[in-house]
This record gives C-alpha cells, sequence and structure tokens, in this order.
C-alpha cells in the first residue's frame, strides 16, 4: 500500500516515501519472482515428459483414432468409424473378456497366496528372511524369462508339471495349446511372479498391527479364525487397498506374459487389451483401430478407478 | 507428381551406369569407388538355409567389391509383424523378402521403390508379372515353390499300405493313415497344418472357392468349405498329432518326419533340404485332392524400400540374389526353393538328383495350381481369421459350420 | 499343545511354497545343461549328459554382453533420472504451496492412470517425427519422469516435520539448500524404494524397447530373449540357457541388496 498520495508535499516525506515503499516492494516482487522460478524449475523436469511422454500422446491418440491409418500411407478421416467397429467387433469384446478374466482370476489366487505366506511369515519361524528373500525371486526376474520358463514347465507334451500330474494319475491339460487353459496357465504364471510382492507388502502391513490387539482379542477368547476376521483383516485393509489398485492398474496393461507364453492364442483364447493394440497396429496396420482401443481402454480405466475411489471409503481402515 | 518417376529415372540411369561399370567420376550415384553397405531383411533362409545365402552373399560382395550386404534373418513367424514396425518406424533394409499377397498393400502405401532398367528376359514371365502393378515392377521373383506330400516308405511297408501315387485322393490318405499311425509307439500317420493356407487349397480340391468372383464376398462358407474344414481339422487327435502333442510350433511337424515317426507329411519342397537321409527312404508325390487336383504354388521376391539411400546398389543385389548363376545354382543343389529364372538348364541336374526320386512331381504340382487368395490391405486380418476359425474346429470347440459362418461374417466385414 | 502340530503346518506351508518358488529356476537350469531336453515326455530330473553345448551356441548366437549392457546403461539412466525429476516434483507438493497446486498435483496423479503399455502407437509416432526411433534416448524418455515417483515421495515429505526447514529459513537458506541437505536426506527410504521400482521396471520392460529398437545389436535383454523363442522353439536347452544367462546377473544384484529392495518395496504399501 503507498501513502504517497496522502503525505504532505515535502522533501522528508518524498524521502520517506522512498525508504517506506520501493524497498517492499523489490522485497516482496524479487522473491515471489524467485519463488515462482524456483517452483518452475522444481517441477518442469517431471511436467515436461509427462507433458510430452502422456498427455500429447493421449490427445495424438484420439486423433489417430478417428483416422484409417497403417502408420506408413497417408491417413483417412473416418470419423468414430472405427469405435463404431470396435465395439461390435468380437476381438475387441473377447480382449476385454479376457483381461477381465486375467484380474479376476488373478487377484484372489495372489492376494490368498500373499497373506497365507504372509501370515505363516509373521510368526517366530526359522529362516525367516531367507524364506522371505525366495519368495520375492521371481519379483525382479523379468517378465520374459518367467513366461518362457513357464511356457516351458507347462508345455503340453514334455513339461515336468504334465509329467507330475500324469504320476499321479491326472492328463495334464494342454496348457497353452487348448483355448480352455492357456487363460489359467497366464494367471498360474503371473500369480506365482507377484506373490513374494504382495507377500511383502502385507507382511509390512501384519507387522504395523498393534500387538495389543490381539492380546487383547485373546482375552475375550477369540480363537484364531475370529481373531484373523475381527482383527487382522480390518487392520489390514490399507495394504489390501494398495494390492488391489496396484493390481488392476498392471492388470489392464497385462501384456508381456502373453505375449512370450500364449501370444494371444490359441485361437484368440488369451488375447488381452494391450496385445490387441499391438497387433492391430503393427499386424495389421490399423493404428486408428488401435487408437480407439485404447481410448476404450481409458475411459474403461476411469470408471473402475471412479468405482474404487468410491468404496474405497466404506472398508478401508485408516487407523 | 512429376518429381517421382523423373526420380525414378535418375536412379535407373545411375543403375545402369553403375552396373555396366561407365561410372564417371562426377555423378555422385554411380562412382563406383565409395563404399556402400546395404541391408536385406529376409524369412526364406531361416530354419536351414542360413548358410546358402551366405554363399550368395560372399559370392556378390566378391563381384562388388564396394558393396556389403548386411544380412537379418527372422522365423516367418515373426517376419511380417517385425517389417510392418519397420515400415511404420522407415527403418527397414534397403532390400527385403515379400510374398506375393502382400505386394498390393506395400505398393499401394508407397513404400517399396519401383523398378527399372530390370533384365526380364532373366526372369520366368509369370512370376516376374505377378510382381507389377500399373505397369511398374515392384519386386523381383526370387523363388518359387510348392507344396507336396512327402512320405516315409519304411513306416508304408511296416504298415503294409502301398505308396501313395499320383492318383491318390483323400480317402486314399486317410485310409493310410490310420493303419500307419501307431501311438503306442508314437508314429502319427499324417500331418498337415491347420491353418489358412491348408484350407484354402483344400477348398479348391474338393471343388470350392474361396472369394466370389467379384472379389466383394467370400464363398467360402459353403458344403465344400465345411468339408474341406473337416478333412484338415479331423485329422488331429486321430491320425495327426494334436496342438496340445506339440503340432503347430514352426519345427516340429519336420521334426517328427526326420525321426521316422511321421507316415505323411504335406509340406513345401523347401524343407526337402534339411531331410537328406533322415528318414531313410522318403518321396515325394503331388498331394491327393478330392474330387480334384489342386497344390499351393507360392513365390517369393524381393523389394526395395521406397526410401532407401543406395538404391542403385540395392536394386544390384536385388537382380543378384534372384537372378544370377551363383543363386541358381546354390539354390538347386542344396535342393532350397527354385530360382525363378527363364534359364531352366538349371533344373536339369535337379532333376537328375537322386533324392527324393519323384522330384518330377515338384513341377506335376504346378499344372493345377490353386491360388492364394488376396485381398490386400487386410490380407493378414484374413489368414489369422480362418486360423483361428480352423483352431476351434480343431478344438472340437466350434462345428465347422458355424466357425466358417463366423469367419465369412468376419471376412465379409473386412471387404466392405 | 495344541500350537504344536499349527506351527508344523506352517512351517510344511511355507517350505513347500518357497520349493514351488524356487523349482522353476533350478528346473530351467537342469534343462540348459540337457541337450535334446524337450523330446521326450520323461524328463531328465538329473541330467544324463550334462552339457554347456546350449550356452555355447547361445553365446556365439547372441552378443550377451552387450545386450545386458544395453538393458543396465538403461535401468541405471531411467533410474538417476526419475529420482531427480520425482524429488524435485514432490518437494513442490509437499513444501511450496501455489496458486493452483492441487490441480497441478491431481494432473500428475492423473497420469499414473495411463499406463506406458496403452500409448504405444501415438508415443511410436511422436518419436518417430522426432527422429528417435532406434535410438537409446527414445527407449529413455517417455520413462524419465514418473507420477508414481512423485505420489510417493510427496508422502514420505510430507511426514518429514518442517521445524527444520524452518529453522534453515531463519539461517537464510534457499530451497535448494533445504530441500538438498534437509528433506532429501530424511526421505532416504523413499528413495530407495522408488531406485528398486524405476530399476526393476526398466530392467524389466518389454513392449517399448521391442517396438522402438529396430537394429537386433542394440536390443535390450528381454527383448533379445523373446527373439530366441522364436528362433529354436523345439530346442529348450538352449532357451533356458538363455533365461539362466539372463536371471544371472540380476540375481547377483539381488543377492547384495535383498534387504534393501524389500524394505523398500514394504514401504510403499504403508501410508
Amino acid at each position: 500500500m503507498t501513502t504517497v498520495g496522502n503525505s504532505k508535499p515535502g522533501i522528508l516525506s518524498v524521502t520517506n516515501a522512498r525508504k517506506l515503499n520501493p524497498a517492499p516492494i523489490r522485497r516482496k516482487a524479487a522473491p515471489r519472482l524467485r519463488y515462482a522460478l524456483t517452483v518452475g524449475l522444481f517441477l518442469l523436469p517431471s511436467a515436461l515428459p509427462l507433458l510430452f511422454f502422456t498427455i500429447v500422446p493421449m490427445v495424438s491418440a484420439f486423433w489417430i483414432s478417428l483416422n484409417q491409418w497403417n502408420l506408413v500411407g497417408p491417413m483417412k478421416w473416418v470419423g468414430l468409424d472405427n469405435y463404431a467397429r470396435l465395439v461390435t467387433d468380437p476381438g475387441t469384446q473377447g480382449a476385454f473378456l479376457h483381461t477381465v478374466y486375467y484380474i479376476v482370476g488373478y487377484l484372489p489366487l495372489v492376494y490368498s497366496g500373499g497373506l497365507a505366506i504372509a501370515l505363516a511369515l509373521n510368526t517366530r519361524i526359522k529362516g525367516r528372511s531367507m524364506l522371505r528373500g525366495l519368495y520375492f525371486l521371481p519379483v525382479v526376474t523379468s517378465w520374459i524369462v518367467v513366461a518362457l520358463v513357464w511356457r516351458w514347465l507347462l508345455n503340453p507334451s514334455t513339461g515336468i508339471v504334465n509329467w507330475l500330474l500324469g504320476l499321479i494319475g491326472i492328463a495334464g491339460p494342454g496348457w497353452w495349446t487348448d483355448p480352455a487353459w492357456s487363460m489359467p496357465a497366464i494367471i498360474l504364471a503371473s500369480a506365482w511372479k507377484d506373490l513374494g510382492f504382495v507377500m511383502v507388502i502385507l507382511l509390512a502391513g501384519l507387522q504395523a498391527i498393534p500387538e495389543e490387539l490381539y492380546e487383547a482379542a485373546t482375552v475375550d477368547g477369540a480363537g484364531p479364525w475370529r481373531r484373523l476376521f475381527s482383527i487382522t483383516l480390518p487392520m489390514l485393509s490399507p495394504s489390501t487397498f494398495f494390492v488391489i489398485v496396484l493390481s488392476l492398474i498392471n492388470g489392464f496393461q497385462v501384456f508381456d506374459q502373453v505375449y512370450a507364453m500364449t501370444g494371444g492364442g490359441p485361437n484368440n483364447s488369451s488375447q488381452v487389451v494391450v496385445q490387441q493394440i499391438y497387433d492391430l497396429t503393427f499386424r495389421y496396420g490399423k493404428a486408428g483401430e488401435a487408437s480407439a482401443l485404447s481410448w476404450l481402454l481409458f475411459l474403461f480405466i476411469l470408471v473402475i478407478t471412479l468405482i474404487q475411489v468410491r468404496g474405497q471409503k466404506k472398508w478401508v481402515n485408516y487407523a | 507428381m512429376n518429381k517421382k518417376p523423373l526420380a525414378a529415372l535418375g536412379i535407373a540411369l545411375a543403375a545402369i551406369l553403375a552396373t555396366t561399370g561407365c561410372g564417371s567420376a562426377g555423378s555422385p550415384e554411380a562412382s563406383s569407388n565409395e563404399k556402400v553397405t546395404i541391408r536385406y531383411s529376409n524369412f526364406t533362409s531361416n530354419g536351414g538355409n542360413e548358410k546358402n545365402l551366405d554363399t550368395i552373399v560372399q559370392a556378390f560382395q566378391k563381384a562388388n567389391p564396394n558393396i556389403t550386404v548386411q544380412v537379418t534373418t527372422l522365423p516367418y513367424k515373426d517376419y511380417a509383424t517385425a517389417l510392418q514396425t519397420d515400415l511404420a518406424a522407415g527403418t527397414q533394409a534397403d532390400t527385403f523378402d515379400i510374398e506375393y499377397a502382400n505386394l498390393r498393400s506395400y505398393v499401394s502405401n508407397g513404400a517399396v521403390a519401383p523398378l527399372e532398367g530390370v533384365d526380364s528376359s532373366k526372369y520366368k514371365q509369370s512370376l516376374l508379372q505377378s510382381y507389377q502393378s500399373d505397369g511398374k515392377q515392384y519386386a523381383l521373383p526370387s523363388s518359387f515353390s510348392d507344396v507336396v506330400l512327402y512320405y516315409n516308405k519304411a513306416l508304408f511297408d511296416a504298415a503294409k499300405v502301398a505308396y501313395p501315387t499320383s492318383s491318390w485322393t483323400w480317402a486314399d490318405e486317410t485310409a493310410a493313415a490310420k493303419k500307419i499311425t501307431d501311438s503306442a509307439a508314437g508314429v502319427f500317420g499324417d500331418f498337415q497344418n491347420v491353418s489358412f493356407y491348408e484350407f484354402y487349397k483344400a477348398l479348391a480340391q474338393t471343388g470350392g472357392k474361396f472369394l466370389n468372383d467379384d472379389g466383394k464376398s467370400v464363398a467360402f462358407n459353403s458344403p465344400q468349405g465345411i468339408k474341406a474344414a473337416e478333412w484338415l481339422a479331423g485329422k488331429s487327435g486321430t491320425t495327426m498329432p494334436t496342438p496340445a502333442q506339440g503340432a503347430g510350433t514352426p519345427d516340429f511337424d519336420t521334426k517328427l518326419f526326420k525321426d521316422g515317426k511321421l507316415g505323411m507329411l504335406h509340406s513345401g519342397i523347401w524343407v526337402a533340404s534339411s531331410f537328406a537321409d533322415s528318414p531313410k527312404n522318403w518321396d515325394i508325390v503331388v498331394e491327393p485332392g478330392d474330387t480334384q487336383k489342386a497344390s499351393a504354388e507360392f513365390s517369393n521376391a524381393i523389394a526395395i524400400a521406397a526410401n532407401s539411400k543406395n538404391k542403385a546398389a540395392a536394386q544390384k543385389w536385388a537382380e543378384y540374389m534372384t537372378s544370377s548363376d551363383v543363386m541358381a545354382q546354390t539354390r538347386i543343389s542344396a535342393g532350397w526353393e527354385l530360382p525363378a529364372t527363364s534359364d531352366e538348364s538349371f533344373l536339369k541336374p535337379y532333376l537328375a538328383k537322386d533324392k527324393p526320386a519323384n522330384r518330377k512331381a515338384i513341377f506335376d504340382a504346378l499344372d493345377h495350381v490353386a491360388l492364394t487368395p488376396v485381398i490386400g490391405d487386410n490380407q493378414q486380418k484374413m489368414v489369422d481369421i480362418i486360423t483361428n476359425a480352423l483352431g476351434e474346429v480343431e478344438a472340437k470347440r466350434s462345428t465347422a459350420s458355424d466357425a466358417l459362418k463366423g469367419a465369412a461374417d468376419q471376412i465379409n466385414a473386412l471387404l466392405k | 499343545m495344541r500350537k504344536f502340530p499349527r506351527l508344523i503346518a506352517l512351517n510344511i506351508l511355507v517350505v513347500v511354497g518357497a520349493a514351488v518358488m524356487v523349482f522353476p529356476f533350478l528346473w530351467a537350469l537342469v534343462t540348459s545343461i540337457s541337450p535334446g531336453a524337450g523330446l521326450s515326455a520323461t524328463p531328465q530330473l538329473v541330467p544324463e549328459n550334462p552339457s554347456l553345448s546350449a550356452y555355447a551356441e547361445l553365446l556365439q548366437r547372441l552378443p550377451f554382453v552387450q545386450i545386458v549392457l544395453n538393458s543396465l546403461i538403461l535401468a541405471v539412466l531411467t533410474t538417476v533420472f526419475q529420482l531427480a525429476t520425482s524429488s524435485l516434483a514432490a518437494y513442490v507438493f509437499s513444501r511450496m504451496p501455489f496458486k493452483g497446486r492441487n490441480a497441478v498435483f491431481a494432473v500428475y496423479l492423473a497420469t499414473m492412470m495411463v499406463p506406458l503399455q496403452v500409448l504405444v502407437v501415438p508415443l511410436f509416432v511422436e518419436m518417430k517425427s522426432l527422429g528417435l526411433i532406434n535410438t537409446y534416448l527414445g527407449v529413455l524418455l517417455p520413462g524419465i519422469a514418473s507420477a508414481f515417483g512423485v505420489f510417493l515421495l510427496r508422502q514420505a515429505m510430507n511426514s518429514v516435520p518442517t521445524d527444520l526447514d524452518q529453522a534453515a529459513t531463519l539461517d537464510g537458506a534457499g530451497h535448494f539448500r533445504i530441500f538438498g541437505l534437509i528433506v532429501l536426506p530424511l526421505v532416504r527410504p523413499a528413495l530407495a524404494t522408488l531406485t528398486v521400482f524405476a530399476f526393476l521396471n526398466s530392467w524389466n520392460s518389454f513392449l517399448w524397447p521391442l517396438i522402438i529398437l529396430r537394429t537386433p545389436g542394440m536390443k535390450t535383454l528381454p527383448v533379445a530373449l523373446a527373439g530366441l523363442q522364436g528362433q529354436y522353439t523345439t530346442q529348450w536347452d538352449i532357451v533356458m540357457a538363455g533365461s539362466v544367462v539372463s536371471v544371472l546377473p540380476m540375481l547377483a544384484l539381488y543377492i547384495f541388496t535383498q534387504k534393501y529392495i524389500i524394505q523398500g518395496v514394504a514401504g510403499t504399501g504403508l501410508k
């Protein structure tokens, strides 16, 4: 606030004004600029890549999705035709269905397995850290290696899994050669790979539960199952929520294991959305349809995320 | 609009200068002292003929010391996707293998360069012409091949079945296959891929058509189509191994044949070179038909990338790889695919070689050719739709009529 | 005495479970030294004629050292960039309020919902127009910032009390100094977590390098391995030799850093 206008004219007041006003302005404006610059400097290294490698591609995907284009020849405007085709295309419906199948099969398996091991390791069991290390080993292994090894283990004719099943009189299925078994094979391998990850997350959650809660419950006569359902699981809900969120994000973009284990086959029985995007673009030369599929997936993820956020309040217990 | 032909003319002139060795120091394209490296991406040599390709490359480099050819060989299964990705990225090799069925879409996308100044007298005319479009040559045929029936004589003897002849029908094949199959010993009577490439041919063998004459809709959804699909899918699990037993993985069938555990194998002549003396006694015959004979003929060709920086050198290599004597002799002596050259004198020693004895069948098969149905940009999609539909029939998840109807609907939608 | 059988049951559970975890690796190793593996329906549990021929063939076909180096360099660079970009942004979202900050942060979080895997087509087109196809820079760029990393580090910085910053401000320290000398050292566990995630993600990433790297010699480990399968469809000993060799560098690293990696991952689940 300048007071120059109200002060009496005179040399003193001028010098006063000079003394009082410009200095605070300089002090204020310069730090504000410096502050803004600092914010910019701190933010830009991440904002620019996110802008150019996530947001710009999203927008350009929408543009591409309105065209027919094989990435080689010229683009041809088709409006919303690609969307119209995808919505009725059995291949696309199958890809969404298989992706959901994957998540629905994988999540309970990896969660219950991870929880069982986490509970077991949360006791005074011997060799705990070594066991934990072993369970975690597949997590640090690349998906391609895991897929190749599992493809070999599950080889229908010469794989060891079917040989072992044969020993106990079970004729092993055609795993990746039988359309009915290709998704179960992928789910099995995926759950195996991620079990250790889920276990570590849940174990950390378990260790944060105060011991007194259990002591009090035991005094009240609660048995082990009762304690699991009324203390452990509710107290573990933030970790559970984290596992679910991560599994969903990863589940929608499942690709590596599918590519290396089945390539989406046999007969498209394990075709998932990202594999479909890849095939449409780089096998069939239909980048427009692939981009439309990307957008359908964005919308799908958005809806699922909103549902999650809504539902989260009801059951996740942030103590 | 006017620039392209001019540029092409310039390149052609340069090429002529380069090939005739008159390259004057002034013209940059033709300065034959400049060392260039060109890349050649192929699938045709994959799986046993890599060394034969190398022989041709070495001979070419010796004749053209300034040109180095860098070869990339990919399995057939991965080739189409890799090429499509490279074309999209603009990183394709200067010269690359193409199949006849895909030519149309490459030309319409401007991905391949028109070739000028090719000595057309060196090529088999019918093959050369199939790689032309609007009067321009877009690729040079490198080889042709067909599919025949391989059979293991020892297994036929053991099962006391007479050897196949060129007058055999499907019924004869089925009867023999059943007798030869001995699941306890791991011996199978027959092998034929359950795929698009076998289907359109089987369809022709039973008198059906794949596309209607106008090419605007499919015709395979017919009693003949159902018969052909059932013929292929019905083998699986009876006289032929199922996918769970390994069928469908690329070299499974040839391995089975080499191990002497397969009575009959429907396969291209390109696998012959890997058989040699295993199994001991084998021969080939024209494939049996149902109501008529029909064999698949394939040809491969080499195209030059429209964006190649060394078109002259690339064309030199492409011509060498498709028409030189060294190439023809190497192919013939190795029993690889046949050279697409007009000079058929090379074939004489080929026919005189002892194994397989009935080499004539390779040429007899060409009398009744079932051409690959071609629909342009959606070719790969169509191939996959048919193969998947047949797979459903093979896995007994669908009847032949339902599967073909579904496939017909999908392909008709692509043709609109 | 009721506790005793339960403890035994638990022991059996974890030991059998651990065996299931390790067996596939062991089986890959056994297969890789059994020439001709995959031809017979009866597996050789102990190879009859152990041989390293599959490894010899593999090393002859693949420039393995080069490929491992490619993957390693990309993973290290990705990690370094992500740590730098994420911690700087997290500092702003935790310590430097400005108008519209929440909106900006929401945009950051929203990008987490859009996985790179789904953006490969437009990214490919973008990289092509930038002339970055078939370059390591093209592989690297989309991964140098991570909204997840920003989120993770912001959470950690929010839990660091601001008393120290205020004291430092009174001493005349600027944001750069507070960031570098006070906040960063206090969020080391979260930085370790991000290091693990960034490194693993890059080391294992497949789809993007598969598409953008076109020259065989430039390929990364997962891409080269996936290519092996196409070439040696029935030669499982060679495919498994490739798998074993590619696990080794990571395994060596893992053995020494296991504790930190697991602690790092465990840290993400706790708010």
